[in-house]
């Protein structure tokens, strides 16, 4: 009997196929595409063909936009939103807008031409964390922005370009996202019956049953959610309550960069390269203004979710907003646990 | 300067790019192709489907045979399946039901080349009573809280069989997305006691700029805060909350306005694949007729959804739907 799961943050129902479901051997990813025969703007010494750095890791004295980094933010060469001007909200009729203002900038995880962030050693991986941090703290002090979103689009069917070379995004809005919104609604609504977190009420039921764990390193974990969207869905969690990323202290974010990596290494070696999103979920700026969100701090915690993508969703999916997911995440979660890597 | 729209009705927001309009020719989408073999949904191979469950079919053929001009069958690999109780039940803290449903194929021609604009309009006016015939039927299950009816066409729409057909789903609960458009449907009804829809028409109908094609009794037009690329949505003029309540003289025009759309939008993308779903009012429910108004929302597959729309249900639109109206209107 396939059966229909209820994610218990947001509320949305997935179905899991049970009967017909697929095995994990029937998906398979390749990202690869061709490489481009120019030279990568985000390989070192190529730092004239991007827009001017806004952040950079590199030698002290070593002047911007030279050689000799170990990690760059540069401006997004076609941002979907502009850092200048006015909001101006603004009505039509039955209609609402505002201009389109925001920052979009690009985040080269590395000086070498590597395609996939598994491929990077754990001190890369938490250097490239540091840096959404440092970043989305800067971020916080222009007013006009509520959200930073980051994320990762490797492979061309996830959304990546063809250049293969890592790098993850990050866009500040003006408004908070609707999935963000959704996640923070769902959070609150049931932190106010049960004046307790869901992400740790979530996180203790997964760490008895096991049975959808793939890693459990220090202070994080990695699991498969009940109900997930798409086969290999994985969702990292810090077991420590915290609704803020920006306040993972070094240590943490080593050993952050230690089960990331080690996620994306088992996607890859089990799922033959397969293309993935990545996008961390954290509390929007909490300015003290009307609407401050006072039980933010207790009701919400942050995470990351990461998507391969291996199916495609087709027009069920977009019309309802409920997902068909053709293996069981507990399988998918056992698969990913026994792969070696 | 980009603009930021709310969608009146669900509120998304989603990023216009007004600056760098993305021209039909910059998409690069993979063409819905053709590429035969063995098909059930062809003449002469009735048996490899499950048994029909309604046709439309020539006189004195039997069932499952050839001779028919619409046919329905369950589909052979379910999502859901019909018999069972729904059991809903906690383990800790998640929820989960038992994947009770129907699940059938609507075999839209027996031409296993022919898409909608290559068929003559009473074969499209067969296919849509179908629609009605077996909504109307599947809502006598007072299991059932919603019915889905959606076509994907194309490899890179999701279809896995490409002779052209639409499936429909009833549903124990109303989805995600369907819900949030009703809820805030309803929200607009209560505080104005007017239909949003019936306002978004009327404005649409004055500024003009978004509007496809009109005839009698539809409109299609590219909503003002759409997701995607070339989206549009067809609406009957007149407000009503369920497609299967569509009077008989509706449904000619609804063919024709089906029709011509798609073909116009093919005329602009060769061979697009593409996904459309009707949107209509939940069924053995309290749900008045009043706040909701139905409607089809088709979607041409031009673009590839990334992170940055999985993670925050915030999508970028690379064609204003203004511009993406006009490249339609102007379409032979």
């Amino acid at each position: 009997m396939p059966e229909l799961r209820k994610d218990p943050i947001i509320g949305r129902w997935v179905i899991i196929a049970t009967e017909r479901a697929r095995r994990p051997d029937q998906f398979s990813g390749q990202a690869s595409e061709a490489p481009p025969e120019k030279p990568c703007p985000f390989c070192e010494g190529q730092e004239g063909h991007t827009p001017p750095e806004i952040y950079a890791v590199r030698p002290r004295h070593s002047a911007p936009n030279t050689p000799g980094w170990e990690l760059r933010v540069v401006p997004s060469i076609a941002p979907f939103l502009r850092i200048e001007g006015e909001l101006g909200r603004r009505g039509r009729g039955v209609y609402d807008l505002m201009n389109g203002i925001g920052a979009h900038e690009i985040i080269i995880e590395t000086n070498a031409h590597i395609a996939n962030m598994a491929d990077l050693s754990d001190e890369q991986v938490a250097r490239v964390i540091s840096c959404y941090i440092d970043r989305i703290t800067d971020l916080e002090k222009d007013e006009r922005f509520k959200y930073v979103l980051v994320f990762k689009n490797y492979g061309w069917a996830a959304g990546g370009g063809r250049l293969k070379h890592s790098r993850s995004q990050l866009i500040a809005t003006p408004i908070n996202p609707k999935r963000v919104k959704e996640e923070l609604v769902g959070a609150k609504f049931y932190y106010d019956y049960h004046e307790r977190c869901v992400f740790c009420d979530l996180i203790k039921q997964e760490i008895e049953s096991k049975e959808r764990v793939i890693l459990d390193i220090d202070g994080f974990i990695a699991v498969t959610p009940f109900a997930a969207r798409s086969p290999f869905e994985v969702w990292i969690l810090p077991k420590k309550h915290s609704c803020d990323f920006t306040s993972l202290d070094p240590n943490a974010r080593l050993q952050l960069g230690c089960i990331l990596k080690r996620v994306l290494a088992k996607l890859r070696k089990g799922l033959n390269d397969p293309p993935y999103n990545y996008v961390l979920h954290t509390a929007p700026f909490q300015r003290k203004k009307i609407g401050y969100w006072k039980t933010i701090g207790q009701d919400y915690h942050w995470h990351i979710e990461i998507m391969p993508r291996l199916t495609r969703v087709a027009g069920f999916e977009w019309g309802t907003g409920f997902y068909i997911c053709p293996l069981p995440p507990e399988d998918a979660a056992k698969f990913l646990r026994e792969v070696e890597v | 300067m980009s603009e930021l729209r709310r969608d009146p009705i669900g509120g998304r927001w989603v990023i216009v790019d007004t600056d760098h309009p993305g021209s039909p020719e910059e998409f690069e989408y993979e063409p819905q192709v053709y590429r035969g073999g063995t098909c059930p949904f062809c003449y002469g191979n009735e048996q490899l489907t499950p048994p029909e469950i309604d046709a439309i079919r020539d006189p004195h053929t039997s069932p499952n045979t050839s001779g028919w001009q619409v046919r329905v069958v369950p589909n052979k690999f379910p999502a859901l399946q019909i018999e069972g109780e729904l059991d809903r039940r906690g383990i800790g803290i998640y929820d989960i039901s038992n994947g009770i449903g129907a699940h059938e194929v609507l075999i839209e021609t027996p031409y296993h080349e022919k898409d909608i604009p290559d068929l003559l309009n009473p074969e499209i006016e067969n296919f849509i009573s179908m629609y009605c015939r077996r909504a109307l039927d599947l809502a006598k299950d007072k299991r059932f809280k919603y019915i889905m009816v959606f076509k994907n066409f194309g490899a890179a729409a999701g279809a896995s069989l490409e002779h052209p057909h639409t499936q429909m789903v009833a549903l124990p609960m109303i989805p995600k997305n369907a819900l949030e458009e009703i809820k805030g449907a309803q929200h607009y009804y209560e505080y104005r006691e007017r239909c949003i829809f019936c306002d978004i028409l009327r404005q649409e109908m004055q500024e003009k700029e978004r509007i496809i094609l009109e005839n009698k009794y539809f409109v299609s037009f590219c909503p003002y805060a759409s997701r995607f690329p070339f989206e549009l949505w067809i609406i009957p003029k007149k407000h009503s909350g369920f497609f299967c309540h569509m009077p008989a003289e509706e449904i000619p025009a609804l063919a024709a306005i089906l029709k011509e759309t798609i073909a116009k939008m093919k005329a602009v993308f060769k061979h697009v694949p593409y996904n459309f779903m009707l949107h209509s009012s939940p069924v053995n429910g309290d749900t008045g007729p009043d706040g909701y108004h139905w409607h089809i929302e088709f979607m041409p597959k031009l673009t590839r959804v990334a992170g940055f729309e999985w993670g925050s249900g915030f999508y970028v639109v690379p064609t204003p739907p203004e511009l993406s109206a006009k490249i339609l209107r102007e379409a032979k």
